[in-house]
């Protein structure tokens, strides 16, 4: 039990972070980023080109994979999704510019990083061994605090910052915040720029534990909207719930339908299905179309 | 990674310069292998391994002055078309293939994919040698395919036997990614375990493709504790990650898998957590490899920036193809001449030390002779490298 | 209602020539044989586009078509091989059991919208694989292979449709069949958005509670433009099946759902038939650049971010008018 509730959290911290970015760029300019998965699989590559490949100190080679993300995000919205917002008639047809930068962004990881899988040394050695009961190796608590203290700064920015505000104001109404004095454009990329950047820290951190290679974008960016739904999409609060819940139903579905094998994730899936069903607009989101 | 793709910026040049040099001087006719198989996405690195050590090969015989069958020379031209991992693609990458007019392609990496190419390469007469181990792709009436490197269930049966004589092995438990290939590998192994009497403890545990942290799948596992862990069909993303979840949880028994890996990402992933992981590999442990397999090592290196361990199973595929067509020069262009002289074929493994020969096998398991003997070379990793277990034949 | 002008009648007649005489006769003159087998694929995969196309109608993001697909080949492929029907027979039933299916699951998540239901039907992809791979129906992971060829229809002794398994190439035979159905999914669709029942959908398309309080039945017409979507995913699926003659839970998988949609946007969402303009363009585009090597994806994919950038509202936009819009 005890195992399992730790793998939860463990998870659950993860995924919020990951999911933190996406549901950000969603609440701003409804754009579902289909590449928010490659823009962390970038934010691992650097940090494992730094700190695996270089030997940077860890921390510094975390700061540059959110350098490097942020200046991505910020170029992509300002050269990319804004001009294509303002020209498109209907909104979602973002999401084919955005799936064309995931496309993109696999692209440039295999002809630069290439097709390997990628891992750096242990930042901590040794297990966390409580009888048997509780095993948690040093690095991955050190990584799970990491991500807890990056979400409550996250949280801290967004309610105390004069950026934060703004942000908060583009994400509940876009025409009330531009009328109020808000540079829309201009926290348009800064909001999209941060949730590159908290892609490519999460990148960077996990690194540590699970390596990277290139084939983890798609995959992360499935899961990330999966949390998003779960916690309602476009409230922040509603990313961290959705993370931490898509934990908690893998670390226990995981330890209680093991013996079923094949259709553990199958279950988890259904019962996701059925979630939604039930509550069409996730866990704390607006019930908006 | 700057460095590394400055380098291989330069490499690229350098090839490119060294290609037109050669096709200026060299006014060989070009024979055209075909590969098709997946080299973009989450598995590029089983197609792009395989695709490499073509090139790397091709672009060594070219550059000694090509390659001889039937008193003509050939320059070897490589010709890849990426599948993407889906077997719609694959489809078209054959008929790409039927249209360049080649009969010979290595590839497709996959189970779906090389079925769903079978009816375009028995049409269109194209020999294709796969990486994937469904039997009925091999068995009568198909006629076309030839198993490219060692099956899970020859290489896993020798595995575990030696498990069990060697280690003491009693009990095993199997887990594997929830999809097509590695379900069938385990399906496989455990039939094999059972045969072989021992005790599969635990053999329903999955994990998604997407995992990415494996301590929750394997906590139950742990539980049965296991005397040997066997990684079904595990892609070489993941099995550093399964190693290191597995020791960090306390795990002392042995951990084996039946697909090929490398030490490089095993080092990076796992470090000496990885340490008596037991794989399947080639002829490239230093016992082992001929002067003419270190060359090669040598020249994908200087070719590509870095080597890939997989290759060390997938170098033999376009050798054997040219081999064959050497033994029977009509094979060139007759698929049907090729098929027969697969039946007598014998030369000597260029890329092995000792009388290892290159030859077809496969009568045991598919009733015709549809498979490359590959030597069943089983590795264990220690301190970054691999070294030589045991080795075994294929009938 | 169905007004067509002269040149909607010449730009329909020039299509229908393009792909059943020109196009075989500019093959047969190049001996490019290998496209018959891509422009199959386009006209396929354009037909489960439309389904997609046809969801985005009603307002509603479909990441779903890839597991209507995937039904579809497999209820083909089980009734061709364990229950010995005829491939022309399995065809449309694979199609009504999407579109049962389809009833079935949109029943509760229609009630969804925006990226919620866009999120479920990609959840739904992966439920569909995944219970492919878990039922013992459909052979779990080893997939369905040897699969047989079509067989021929003859009734009183005259030849309906031709033995496939008999034929010395099955490639034309494929290219026309999949032409055929391709053309009928896109009258049906075009017949669809133009009747009563389109202008209704265009009305839901714009605001769901207004086209409600003014007497629209939205929940039924939800479902029945649902069922018709998966019936064509259904459809493409089924014929995939056949010509791989094999169908494995990997056959349509998140990707294919994917691309699907991006289809619908590449050609525009406005046009009905830019879903097979898109088609076309993503999947044909593809196999063009196979040249490039290992650039073909970055190439591939700068190509799509650009056309994207300038024509926000799809290839059609540049009011390419071609056998009529709406």
């Amino acid at each position: 039990m005890e195992q399992i509730l730790a793998n939860g959290v463990y998870l659950g911290a993860q995924y919020a972070m990951i999911a933190l970015g996406l549901t950000l760029i969603f609440a701003l300019m409804n754009v579902l980023n289909f590449a928010h998965g490659q823009m962390y699989v970038i934010g691992g590559f650097v940090t494992y080109t730094f700190y695996g490949q270089w030997g940077v100190p860890f921390i510094l080679a975390l700061v540059m994979s959110c350098v490097t993300l942020a200046i991505l995000g910020a170029l992509i919205e300002r050269f990319l999704f804004a001009p294509v917002i303002k020209g498109s008639a209907r909104e979602e047809s973002t999401m084919l510019l955005a799936a064309g930068i995931a496309f993109f962004l696999d692209a440039v990881i295999l002809l630069v990083f290439g097709e390997k899988q990628r891992g750096v040394p242990k930042i901590m050695d040794g297990v966390f061994n409580y009888d048997f009961r509780l095993i948690m190796p040093y690095d991955r608590i050190l990584i799970c605090v990491l991500a807890i203290v990056s979400i409550v700064s996250f949280i801290g920015l967004m309610q105390y910052t004069k950026t934060g505000r703004a942000l908060r104001a583009l994400a509940q109404d876009r025409t009330a915040a531009q009328l109020m004095g808000v540079n829309v454009d201009r926290y348009s990329m800064i909001g999209f720029a941060l949730g590159a950047m908290l892609a490519g820290l999460v990148g960077g951190l996990l690194v540590t534990i699970t390596g990277v290679n290139l084939g983890m974008g798609g995959a992360t960016s499935i899961k990330a909207f999966m949390m998003v739904m779960i916690g309602g999409a476009g409230v922040i609060s509603g990313a961290i719930w959705g993370g931490i819940i898509l934990g908690f139903m893998e670390a226990i579905g995981l330890a209680l339908l093991y013996q079923y094998g094949d259709i553990t994730y199958l279950l988890i899936f259904i019962s996701l299905m059925i979630f939604l069903a039930i509550r069409p607009q996730g866990l704390m989101g607006k019930p908006w179309g | 990674m700057q460095r590394r793709t400055i380098m291989k910026a330069a490499l690229t040049a350098m090839t490119l310069t060294a290609l037109q040099a050669t096709t200026a001087i060299a006014e060989n006719t070009i024979l055209k292998i075909g590969f098709v198989g997946v080299t973009s996405g989450p598995a590029a690195s089983w197609g792009i391994s395989n695709q490499r050590s073509m090139e790397a090969r091709a672009a060594w015989i070219n550059e000694t002055g090509g390659y001889t069958i039937g008193g003509t020379t050939y320059d070897i031209e490589i010709v890849s078309f990426d599948d993407q991992k889906d077997p719609k693609r694959a489809i078209a990458g054959m008929e790409k293939m039927a249209q360049e007019g080649i009969h010979y392609v290595v590839g497709p990496n996959v189970d779906d994919g090389a079925a769903a190419v079978r009816p375009v390469a028995e049409t269109n007469g194209i020999m294709y040698f796969p990486y994937a181990f469904p039997k009925s792709l091999y068995e009568a009436p198909a006629s076309n395919a030839v198993l490219g490197m060692v099956a899970n269930y020859q290489s896993g049966p020798a595995i575990y036997k030696y498990m069990m004589a060697e280690k003491g092995v009693k009990t095993v438990a199997f887990i594997a990614a929830n999809e097509s290939d590695p379900l069938s590998q385990r399906d496989g192994g455990v039939e094999a375990a059972t045969a072989l009497g021992m005790e599969v403890v635990s053999a329903n545990v999955t994990y998604q493709v997407d995992t990415t942290d494996f301590t929750p799948v394997l906590t139950p596992i742990m539980r049965t504790r296991p005397d040997l862990l066997v990684l079904s069909g595990v892609s070489p993303a993941n099995a550093p990650q399964l190693i290191r979840s597995a020791r960090e949880l306390g795990f002392e028994g042995v951990i084996s898998t039946e697909t090929a890996q490398d030490a490089g990402v095993l080092a990076e992933g796992a470090g000496d957590l990885a340490n008596g992981f037991v794989s399947v590999g080639g002829a490239s442990t230093p016992e082992l490899a001929s002067p003419m397999m270190i060359e090669f090592v040598k020249r994908y290196t200087d070719m590509f920036g870095e080597y890939n361990d997989e290759s060390n199973t997938k170098v033999y595929a376009l050798e054997y193809i040219l081999e064959t067509l050497k033994a029977d020069p009509s094979g060139i262009t007759d698929v049907d001449a090729f098929k027969a002289t697969m039946d007598t074929f014998e030369a000597p493994n260029p890329y092995m030390n000792g009388d290892a020969k290159l030859r077809y096998v496969g009568m045991s398991s598919f009733g015709q002779k549809r498979q490359v003997a590959v030597p069943l070379v089983v590795n264990v990793y220690q301190d970054g490298a691999f070294e030589t277990l045991f080795v075994a034949e294929v009938d | 209602m169905l007004k067509f002008s002269l040149k909607q009648f010449v730009g329909v007649g020039v299509f229908l020539v393009i792909i059943f005489i020109g196009v075989p006769l500019i093959i047969g003159a190049t001996g490019r044989w290998d496209i018959y087998y891509t422009l199959t694929s386009v006209a396929l995969l354009a037909i489960a586009s439309a389904g997609v196309w046809l969801t985005f109608y009603i307002g509603r993001i479909n990441i779903g078509q890839g597991a209507f697909a995937l039904i579809g080949a497999y209820v083909s492929a089980i009734l061709v091989v364990k229950a010995g029907w005829s491939f022309w027979i399995s065809l449309p039933a694979a199609g009504l059991f999407a579109a049962v299916v389809a009833i079935l699951i949109g029943l509760p998540i229609l009630r969804l919208r925006g990226v919620y239901f866009a999120m479920i039907t990609l959840v739904l992809t992966q439920v569909v694989t995944l219970t492919a791979l878990a039922l013992p129906i459909t052979n779990g992971a080893r997939g369905i292979s040897n699969i047989p060829l079509p067989s021929g229809i003859s009734v009183f002794g005259m030849s309906i449709l031709p033995d496939f398994a008999a034929m010395e190439n099955t490639k034309l035979a494929f290219y026309y069949t999949a032409c055929i159905i391709m053309i009928l999914t896109y009258a049906a669709l075009y017949r669809l958005v133009n009747s009563r029942l389109g202008h209704l959908c265009r009305s839901m398309q714009q605001n769901e509670e207004l086209a409600s309080s003014i007497g629209v039945n939205i929940s039924y017409i939800r479902i029945v433009i649902f069922a018709i979507s998966s019936f064509f995913g259904g459809l493409g699926g089924a014929m995939f099946g056949s010509i791989a003659q094999s169908v494995y839970p990997s056959s349509f998988q998140v990707a294919d759902s994917v691309n699907f949609m991006l289809n619908c946007f590449l050609g525009g969402l406005g046009y009905v038939f830019g879903p097979m303009l898109g088609t076309l363009v993503l999947y044909f585009g593809w196999d063009l650049l196979f040249e490039f090597g290992k650039y073909q994806m970055l190439i591939y994919s700068t190509v799509l971010i650009i056309i994207i950038r300038f024509l926000p509202n799809g290839l059609l936009s540049i009011r390419f008018n071609k056998g009529g819009d709406k």
